[in-house]
């Protein structure tokens, strides 16, 4: 009998402490953008309160661990998960996200890709309730007070390439075009604060992108395709203006990031950021004023 | 008679040992069918799988659970599988395996990692999803053992079943159904050596005892080595079944003197540090001869962490059970394990 009360106590200490540390963990009104380190790939969450938005989820399962460290652990509720395009870099650690959380919001478009890896992202997002939604230029997607405004592909581009458009749906169309001109680009605000997200665009897209209109000053930019030559061009830090450059890269066999991008940047005067580096590089911001945290 | 025995049975295990070596050799084409007999180890890209001995390297997709049924191609080349083709994959059907899988999505829904795979890890000796660089700070600081599938599960799932069942009914009726719990759990955990040790051991001293004969526990050891080379030969090259006999054994041999030598030690932490010094001295040697490397803080990590073990299976095996039933009541019962997986997974971080 004695054991018993004992474990009860116990147990109930374990639950004291738990409430504790779930208060003590409850996060503050401020919008914290961490690019985790998750290797070559790209995995990038945005926080404000108990609103989270994951864009990309990396190759590997190394995500879900910069999840762990960045979300109170009894929030499971991601409110939106943007995928640039279906490559492995970009969607592969994002089975293990829907395996452990329940997101609200799929945002990707409908190009397929034949890899298994892929099919079996799809079937899982398809059987976990979660809203599935095509992206096109100008739409806006709202969580709590941040707006994610997207600026790239456009309905008149996906549509020439075998899109049909009847909306909604993963996996509906392939292309003979390169999946990093898909890439969705969007541009993510809270009050006055913008942070830019590229995915992996080239040079010729970039020019097609600025052609929306949609690219306007921005304080942080996500640098397109890891740092490699064959993404940025000094045309989109013209019209974008950012002061700071996040680099999402790690060990790869292509070279990135490429010298030319780093120089290019070096040339703006604009402060770079490399998670391959600096592992995770978080950024808070209050909708006004902004800091890289330390 | 006895003697006679002893012969007869050391017999058996050199006929099994030789007539079941596998008969093909460097750069033979095979195609093996099989039952996955213990659970896959993912890796980034690729799952390890072992089919008779030989290590196979999958990739991710399609994924590979514990008790499927699989057909592979490849070409043996030193002790490998290599440029394995997977030709068919037939998901389990088996209650239990179904069962394996549901508990550990509880865990991966309910806390965030690597506590979800630690949990998953400490009672059902899971290490699919298992964050790379905590599963490397947990060999680097000599606690893998913890969440691999191990004898201490079993022993805590033996002890936990009696203490309930000896409240319900006499001694005599609860230790059959206890033992039947500890097998259904064995198969649960996916049927790896080191719990399949600990079960027949137990079976062995739990049978002495309800007969009234009294056992040692050395001969329980002895004897259920000699069962499990007889059932599955290729064990003798398991390292985790060596392991666990050599630590079983060790701790049989010093862990009581260990445990009066260090009295100064404080009252949760003497225990971890005597089982983990005991176990050292035999397991020491050849962690280092296979990995060439072993950890001299480890008994330190392990006297720091270990009292946390108990109470995080007893949480995570009740609320992943209740889980099955209801989703919000294992939730909130394995949020009780979270101040615990967060001393572990802290702990082991400053060591690892």
């Amino acid at each position: 009998m004695k054991k018993l009360w004992n474990n009860i106590f116990l147990g109930l200490s374990l639950a004291l402490i738990a409430v504790w540390m779930a208060v003590f963990v409850y996060p503050e009104k401020e919008l914290h953008l961490i690019a985790c380190d998750v290797g070559q790939g790209d995995a990038i969450l945005a926080t404000y309160g108990t609103t989270q938005i994951l864009i990309d989820g990396g190759a590997t399962n190394k995500v879900v661990e910069c999840l762990g460290t960045n979300m109170p652990f009894w929030d499971r509720k991601i409110e939106v998960v943007l995928l640039t395009h279906p490559q492995l870099d970009h969607y592969g650690g994002l089975s293990e996200v829907f395996r452990r959380y329940q997101v609200e919001q799929f945002v990707a478009t409908s190009l397929n890709s034949s890899s298994q890896s892929y099919q079996a992202l799809i079937s899982m997002v398809g059987g976990s309730g979660t809203g599935v939604i095509n992206p096109t230029t100008g739409m806006v997607i709202r969580s709590g007070l941040l707006y994610l405004d997207i600026v790239w592909p456009s309905g008149d581009f996906q549509a020439n390439e075998g899109d049909n458009l009847k909306g909604n749906i993963l996996g509906a169309f392939t292309s003979k075009r390169d999946p990093n001109d898909f890439s969705v680009v969007a541009n993510l605000r809270l009050g006055e604060f913008d942070a830019l997200f590229t995915g992996d665009i080239g040079p010729e897209i970039i020019n097609k992108v600025i052609a929306t209109g949609k690219i306007h000053d921005v304080e942080y930019i996500k640098i397109p395709h890891h740092g490699s030559k064959n993404g940025l061009i000094k045309e989109l830090l013209d019209e974008a203006s950012p002061e700071v450059a996040i680099i999402s890269v790690g060990k790869n066999s292509f070279g990135h990031p490429h010298q030319e991008t780093l120089d290019l940047l070096k040339e703006y005067d604009i402060q770079v950021k490399r998670t391959d580096k600096d592992g995770d590089v978080e950024l808070i911001s209050d909708g006004k004023n902004w800091w890289i945290k330390k | 008679m006895r003697y006679l025995f002893r012969f007869f049975l050391v017999l058996l295990i050199f006929v099994r040992i030789i007539t079941t070596q596998p008969n093909f050799s460097d750069g033979d084409k095979i195609r093996i069918t099989t039952k996955v007999a213990s659970e896959p180890i993912k890796y980034d890209t690729s799952q390890r799988l072992v089919f008779y001995g030989l290590k196979t390297y999958l990739p991710n997709y399609p994924e590979i659970n514990y008790g499927d049924k699989v057909v592979v191609e490849g070409v043996v080349e030193d002790g490998k599988l290599v440029s394995p083709i997977l030709v068919s994959l037939e998901p389990s059907v088996g209650k239990l395996y179904k069962t394996r899988l549901n508990i550990i999505k509880i865990y991966q829904k309910s806390l965030p990692e690597p506590h979800a795979s630690l949990l998953a890890g400490l009672t059902l000796g899971s290490k699919a999803g298992l964050p790379t660089s905590f599963w490397n700070a947990l060999k680097k600081s000599g606690t893998a053992h913890v969440v691999v599938a191990s004898g201490m599960n079993v022993t805590l799932v033996a002890s936990f079943l009696m203490g309930v069942l000896i409240v319900l009914m006499p001694r005599r009726s609860a230790i059959p159904l206890a033992l039947i719990g500890v097998w259904l759990y064995s198969l649960l955990s996916g049927f790896d050596a080191p719990i399949v040790r600990a079960a027949i051991m137990g079976s062995i001293v739990f049978t002495a005892q309800a007969l009234g004969r009294l056992q040692a526990a050395s001969k329980a050891l002895f004897f259920s080595a000699a069962i499990m080379l007889i059932a599955r030969p290729d064990w003798i090259s398991d390292l985790g079944f060596i392991l666990s006999f050599v630590a079983t054994g060790s701790l049989m041999l010093f862990e009581r003197k260990i445990a009066s030598l260090i009295r100064f030690v404080p009252g949760i932490f003497r225990e971890g540090l005597s089982t983990s010094l005991a176990a050292q001295i035999g397991v020491a040697p050849i962690l280092y001869l296979t990995f060439g490397q072993f950890s001299l803080l480890s008994p330190i990590v392990n006297a720091l962490v270990l009292w946390t073990v108990a109470p995080m299976t007893i949480i995570g095996g009740i609320g992943g059970i209740l889980g099955l039933f209801s989703d919000i009541i294992g939730k909130y019962v394995i949020f009780l394990a979270y101040p615990l997986t967060s001393w572990f997974v802290w702990v082991v971080g400053i060591f690892g």
